[in-house]
């Protein structure tokens, strides 16, 4: 075995050893807080075992949704549980049953990697068909040809489950508070490292989170990862105080969060027409269509996780006068 | 993949890296401060940015690059979330 190969080995070990202790003090770490930061820890190795394992494009999401996205949620909705200890008391499941769902956990994890193990080497599957139909649509990434082409369907059906995501979320605001901006308000900051972040950064983060999701059809990218971006600069700017959240009853917000899913609709209809049927497009206008689709959806993704973040409305809405 | 003794000096870099990420990590989960454990998060930002751009060139793979990148923007926007948690827990 030569010396790179006998490093990488060693780079590989201790990756892993990493990421398992990462999970398991996150699984037991002792309060909400700390577990939250060791998952977004976790998070960040996770996406360099990604790497190690040849999937960019799942590093990438990793990166942008597992770790940024999800920790800001995690760590916000731990800010929200705090002052209502005794409803968290009571919704914490008792010790057994947190044992039986780890058991549970583990053994269809257990069961999953002897799977893995067990396959023969070239594992069946159907990566070589898929990599050779997608020069053919115009795509330079095999990935974007299965999400968008070959299973459209289960993309349109994401799509929508983040529209659902947002409705859930505002459903948990009190009638009196409907219609009222989502989330916490800040203060505006004008000076201090705050304000200087959220003036620099949101510049800098459209140009790559617009580029992120432009490249997804030729690399790894995407419409999820770009979204993830925008909405990431939204909220910097949202904390510094220099934008407010919208209403959530603001006609603009709501076309926002369904222009996606309702672009996507609207060009698998448009298939029965032009190809051969829902979701099927015509070889020469599957880049372009399938363009349109990922703009519209990274604007729509980009809306989503940003309320998601904001959270439910938690004021009455301002009387206009 | 780079010639031969490039690509064990890259790797080796990244080996390091990770082991101080791996000492970071350590800060991350113990604390015992909260700002302890920001500075130790932003540390295995930066250290996995390195990893990823070492990675990238030992086995030409441009589109690390772009990981690398979008870590370098969620690492600033997850310490503002973390500010901004902390600022919450603070005014409630």
């Amino acid at each position: 075995m030569t010396l790179d190969g006998v490093l990488a080995g060693v780079l590989d070990g201790l990756l892993a050893a990493l990421v398992l202790a990462a999970a398991g003090w996150t699984l037991a770490a002792p309060a909400a807080f700390p577990a939250t930061i060791g998952f977004v820890g976790f998070g960040l190795l996770l996406t360099l075992a990604w790497v190690r394992l040849g999937a960019p494009d799942v590093a990438l999401t990793e990166a942008a949704i597992g770790t940024g996205a999800t920790g800001v949620i995690l760590l916000l909705a731990v800010v929200r549980l705090r002052g209502g200890e005794e409803e968290v008391s009571a919704a914490t499941p008792g010790r057994a049953l947190v044992l039986a769902a780890g058991l549970l956990a583990g053994a269809v994890g257990l069961a999953l990697a002897l799977a893995v193990l067990a396959l023969p080497d070239p594992a069946p599957g159907l990566a070589a068909e898929a990599a050779a139909r997608t020069a053919p649509l115009g795509l330079g990434n095999p990935v974007a040809a299965v999400l968008m082409v070959f299973r459209g369907l289960d993309t349109l059906l994401e799509s929508v489950v983040l529209v659902f995501t947002v409705l859930a979320v505002w459903s948990m605001a009190p009638d009196r508070h409907w219609g009222g901006r989502p989330g916490p308000e800040f203060p505006r900051q004008d000076d201090g490292p705050l304000a200087l972040l959220a003036r620099l950064l949101p510049p800098v983060g459209l140009v790559i989170g617009i580029y992120i999701a432009w490249v997804g059809t030729d690399a790894p990218g995407g419409k999820f990862q770009g979204g993830t971006i925008l909405a990431a600069m939204w909220v910097v700017a949202w904390a510094a105080g220099l934008v407010q959240a919208p209403s959530v009853a603001d006609r603009r917000v709501r076309l926002m969060l369904v222009a996606g899913p309702l672009v996507f609709v609207l060009v698998g209809l448009a298939g029965f027409g032009i190809a051969d049927g829902f979701l099927a497009y015509p070889p020469a206008l599957a880049k372009p269509l399938i363009l349109v689709i990922e703009a519209a959806m990274t604007l729509s993704v980009a809306a989503a996780l940003a309320l998601l973040i904001a959270g439910p409305p938690e004021h009455p809405p301002e009387r206009v006068t | 993949m780079a010639e031969a003794p490039v690509l064990v000096a890259l790797i080796l870099a990244a080996l390091v890296i990770l082991a101080s990420v791996a000492g970071g990590l350590w800060r991350v989960l113990r604390g015992p401060d909260p700002a302890d454990r920001l500075m130790a998060t932003q540390l295995l930002g930066t250290g996995g940015i390195a990893v990823l751009l070492l990675l990238g060139a030992a086995t030409r793979q441009p589109a690390l690059l772009d990981v690398a990148l979008v870590l370098a923007l969620l690492g600033a926007f997850a310490s503002v979330a973390f500010v901004l948690a902390s600022r919450l827990v603070g005014s409630r």
